[in-house]
């Protein structure tokens, strides 16, 4: 709950690495091209940050990687989603929507008074 | 991808840091590899790409970094974690197996048991007495102060008040200085007078040991002047008992030695001083110009920074100033460098505690010696189990646990084994201790404060963890590299002398020869005792009583003694059972004897303060009879020996050698230099050991009570042994004089029984460590030649199908037997011998170098207060602190 109040941005790339891995485990590259094709390339992350947040994910116990053989034949770290990582995704999503919607409305208030 | 994915990351996990770093650096690089060939097939230049790549990417140190740090976080809790299940793991299995061998279990942890209770009894005994500190604050900067003269012949010597004075006021060393001896009082509250132990000690006594009453208030320094010391500071316990926990107790008047005293305050709950069985402390009443009656020890607290040396040697230029201010003519004057005069400054801990110091060392190491016969015994059990198990070993080898982690499943296995023995042995030694502190044989110092606490408690988790490890990690090796040899049923091959064999034998003789080592100590120490016990102590005190009587007050002079002795007397040996009795200053042994120089008529008279000492001794007639002190010559005390006819004496046969023989010393004048009167030898007696048997008898000089006078008083009686004839004395005694607290009754043999009662105790718990040991060790050989036999069955089968006899057999297991016995013997005297010296000690352990006063029975007082002639410098020979 702390990080999803205090660290949003952090929380959001979360929550995005656990719907990317949804469908199935995703090496980081790929993962990182699936979000910036979902978010319509309106979010460009600077693509390392997307790592630190692989690990901790992985830590956390929400995630868990192997290698194995990418399409081209290249070895690379594969993560998918663990039963707890979806729970997780089932409680956090809400969430984060719910906060979202409301920095919106503030956003779009036209007086300065909190009526 | 399938397999376990948990196994897989614990595989690469268990690789080490380097490649976790490897990881990282692989996985970024794939990333940017990707990238890379992106841009290149959306028609970048390699070089364009790469570098395109490499900044999208954003700083890939950084990353990098981050990465590693959270990694090896990660790595190190899942470690952790997994290193503890495992652990549970191997103990939850361990139980079980445990369990599925009961009888096994029961032997091992019975065994154990034993060991590790009797360990930690004893550790129980040594901690509370040798190891912990005193129960005082900063008890370390305690030190006791007393004096020496060996030119004198006296090695310990008590302080006279002035020297307590001196001390106090002159010795800077010294953050506070008090003084104190041991006294005795009657105490009247109420209708019955009772004895009580006292303490006498000088006003700044609780300012030194830093504890103060917990009700009322210390004494002042008017109340510690001569005269004024009418008050009275009760311990917690006299409050309790004696006085009913009276809450109103401060200010209350009670009579002590005939007189009215203050209570002004009670210790709180558990102070003592120097023993528990001080009921009350007193001032001293000091009189800084006392130069007589050596009585007194000092207690001092060491300054910051000073060292007991320091304030030794301090003390030592203070004595000799002083010898030097007080010398009276015809001395020599104090040479410093030619003198052996000086203090002696101990830490209170080392005083109270170094007497017991080596037996309790020596009981603990023989309990430490069984303990390793247990273990031994146990290591044999494990191993030939051990040995059934190959089996599962080797199956669990092949599925694929490493070496390590076998051991470490039999490792668990034994220390929960070991764990298993300590609570049981633990719940052994808290009844041991229980029953041995509420014992007599409890004659210990410091003895209250022996708990089982959690010190003891993590002394002995220690040791069993040890004892487990130490038994369990040799079968566990010899399991595993039994299963290296690489055949699945080698194990279950037997004949030859495999390593399990060889194994069981060191144990063996490993036991026997510490059985040895423990059974000879053990002899040697009885032996030693008996002897002791066995002593011609010069007196028969076999069916002899003491009773103590303190004088009332209106006995103070010659007559009204002479009257008193007189009385007494005839009614007591009047009462039927009676064959003889007599009073005097002291029984022989028990320490209330005046000693002092004595000079001989027509002798050269030695230089001031270098005369011979002697004991002297006030009795009455018969007293040599009643106590069976042999006359040798000459006569005894007769009641015309009394103030108004010559003053007499009888010498002892050690103090007749002085004279040239008992038949010169008769008609001879002695007289003791604390004295001016001159005594006529009419007798000489048998020579008489006193305080510790083990030293050659000192001479006594015997004068006639009603001569000299006393106010402590010993009444000997002999009787037939039945406690009504001793009931019937006491009421006849009391009802001469009922102010007499008639509480003091001893056998005089217990007397006796009482100075070896550290001697007795180690020789009764060694004597059960030693056969205790035997058993353990006999049980050994016992299952180490009943697994050799059964290991071999299939070669015996053999040897008896080719044709050998069952005789041959059985003298070729009995031969190994003796051989292993032979060998163990042959160990355990070597090792015997080596221990024998250091036991030498306790064998003839003596006490000389103790402090001279304390045992607060009967510590002389002005004995003879119509004879102001006199002024005696009085020390009694004591022993105990």
């Amino acid at each position: 709950m702390a990080d999803s109040e205090i660290d949003l941005l952090r929380s959001s790339l979360d929550l995005l690495v656990l719907k990317a891995l949804s469908w199935g485990p995703k090496h980081g590259y790929a993962i990182n091209e699936w979000i910036e094709g979902a978010t319509d390339s309106v979010l460009l992350l600077e693509e390392g940050t997307l790592y630190p947040a692989l690990h901790r994910l992985e830590r956390r116990g929400w995630v868990a990687s192997e290698w194995g053989v990418s399409e081209n034949n290249r070895r690379a770290k594969f993560y998918t989603l663990t039963a707890a990582g979806r729970a997780r995704f089932r409680t956090q999503a809400p969430v984060w929507h719910r906060h979202a919607e409301a920095i919106t409305a503030a956003l779009r208030r036209t007086s300065a008074n909190p009526a | 991808m399938s397999l376990v994915p948990g196994w897989r990351r614990l595989l690469r996990l268990s690789l080490g840091k380097r490649s976790l770093e490897r990881d990282v650096d692989n996985e970024l690089a794939f990333h940017l590899a990707m990238r890379e060939d992106e841009l290149r097939r959306r028609g970048l230049a390699p070089d364009a790409a790469r570098a395109a790549a490499r900044e999208r990417f954003g700083d890939a140190g950084r990353v990098r970094d981050e990465c590693v740090r959270i990694d090896q976080r990660h790595y190190r809790a899942t470690r952790m974690r997994e290193w503890i299940e495992s652990l549970v793991a191997d103990g939850s299995y361990a139980v079980r197996a445990l369990r599925r061998t009961p009888a096994f279990t029961t032997v091992a942890t019975i065994t154990l048991a034993l060991g590790i209770g009797a360990t930690t009894a004893m550790f129980t005994l040594v901690d509370g007495i040798l190891l912990r500190p005193l129960p005082y604050p900063d008890a370390d900067r305690l030190v006791r102060v007393i004096q020496s003269y060996p030119e004198k012949g006296l090695d310990t010597w008590g302080l006279s008040q002035q020297n307590v004075a001196m001390y106090h006021d002159r010795a800077t060393g010294f953050a506070a200085f008090a003084g104190y001896r041991a006294g005795e009082v009657t105490l009247r509250a109420g209708d019955r007078p009772e004895r009580l132990n006292v303490l006498l000690v000088t006003a700044d006594f609780f300012r030194v040991i830093g504890v103060g009453p917990v009700m009322g208030r210390p004494f002042t320094a008017e109340e510690d002047t001569p005269g004024n010391n009418t008050a009275l500071i009760l311990s917690y316990g006299t409050w309790q008992n004696r006085f009913g926990a009276n809450p109103s107790i401060i200010g209350t008047v009670v009579e002590v030695d005939g007189k009215p005293y203050h209570i002004v305050g009670v210790m709180p709950r558990g102070f003592a001083f120097p023993q528990p069985d001080v009921a009350a402390w007193v001032p001293m009443g000091l009189d800084p110009l006392r130069r007589f009656g050596y009585l007194n020890s000092g207690l001092g607290r060491l300054g910051p920074g000073v060292t007991p040396e320091h304030a030794e040697r301090q003390t030592t230029a203070i004595m000799w100033d002083w010898a030097r201010e007080n010398h009276t003519a015809g001395s020599s004057s104090v040479d410093p460098s030619t003198t052996q005069m000086k203090t002696i400054v101990r830490p209170l801990h080392e005083v109270v505690t170094s007497r017991s110091a080596r037996p309790l060392t020596v009981l603990l190491a023989a309990v430490t010696l069984i303990l390793l016969i247990a273990t031994a015994n146990v290591a044999m059990l494990l191993s030939g189990r051990a040995a059934a198990r190959q089996r599962e070993i080797n199956l669990r080898t092949a599925l694929g646990a490493t070496a390590g982690r076998v051991v470490r499943q039999l490792l668990t296995e034994s220390v929960v084994l070991a764990l298993l023995g300590a609570v049981a042995g633990v719940s052994i030694a808290v009844v041991a201790v229980r029953i041995f502190t509420h014992s007599t044989l409890a004659t210990l110092p410091r003895i209250d404060e022996v708990r089982l606490d959690g010190r003891v408690l993590a002394f002995t988790l220690a040791v069993s963890v040890a004892s487990g490890l130490a038994f369990g990690l040799l079968p566990a090796l010899h399991a595993v590299r039994g299963q290296l040899t690489g055949d699945l049923i080698a194990g279950q091959r037997e004949g030859t002398r495999g390593p399990s064999r060889r194994f069981n034998d060191v144990l063996v003789v490993a036991q026997l020869s510490m059985s040895v080592v423990l059974l000879i100590a053990t002899g040697l120490v009885l032996k030693s005792f008996q002897r002791l016990t066995q002593l011609d102590l010069g007196f028969r005190p076999e069916g002899v009583t003491s009773i103590a009587l303190a004088l009332p007050s209106r006995i103070n002079d010659a007559a009204t003694l002479r009257a008193f002795v007189n009385t007494t007397l005839e009614q007591v040996r009047a009462v039927p059972g009676v064959q003889s009795a007599s009073l005097s200053w002291a029984l022989p042994m028990e320490n209330s004897a005046n000693y002092d120089g004595y000079l001989i008529e027509g002798r050269p008279v030695p230089p001031s303060g270098n005369e011979e000492q002697t004991f002297q001794i006030a009795v009455s007639p018969q007293h040599f009879k009643t106590v069976g002190i042999p006359l040798l010559m000459g006569r005894d005390f007769a009641s015309t020996d009394d103030s108004t006819s010559a003053n007499v004496g009888i010498v002892d046969e050690t103090l007749a050698r002085r004279f040239g023989g008992g038949t010169e010393a008769l008609g001879k004048r002695i007289r003791v230099t604390g004295d001016t009167a001159w005594f006529t030898i009419i007798g000489v007696t048998g020579a008489v050991r006193e305080q510790d048997a083990t030293m050659p008898p000192k001479p006594h000089l015997y004068v006639s009570l009603p001569q000299v006078g006393g106010n402590r008083l010993s009444l000997a009686v002999r009787a037939n042994g039945s406690a009504a004839v001793i009931t019937n004395v006491r009421r006849v005694v009391a009802e001469i004089e009922p102010s007499i607290p008639l509480d003091e009754v001893r056998s005089l043999s217990s007397v006796i029984e009482g100075t070896f009662a550290t001697r007795r105790l180690t020789r009764i718990l060694l004597s059960g460590f030693a056969v205790a040991g035997l058993l353990l060790a006999a049980v050994g050989i016992y299952g180490v030649m009943s697994l050799n036999v059964a290991h071999r069955r299939r070669e015996f089968g053999i040897r008896l199908a080719v044709g050998a006899e069952p005789r041959t057999l059985v003298k070729l297991v009995l031969i190994e037997g003796a051989a292993l016995a032979a060998a163990g013997v042959v160990l355990g005297i070597a090792g015997a011998v080596v221990v024998t010296r250091w036991i030498t000690t306790l064998l003839y352990d003596v006490s000389p170098t103790d402090p001279v006063v304390l045992r607060p029975c009967r510590s002389p007082s002005p004995r003879s207060r119509w004879r102001p002639a006199t002024s005696r410098r009085a020390a009694p020979h004591g022993a105990t602190h």
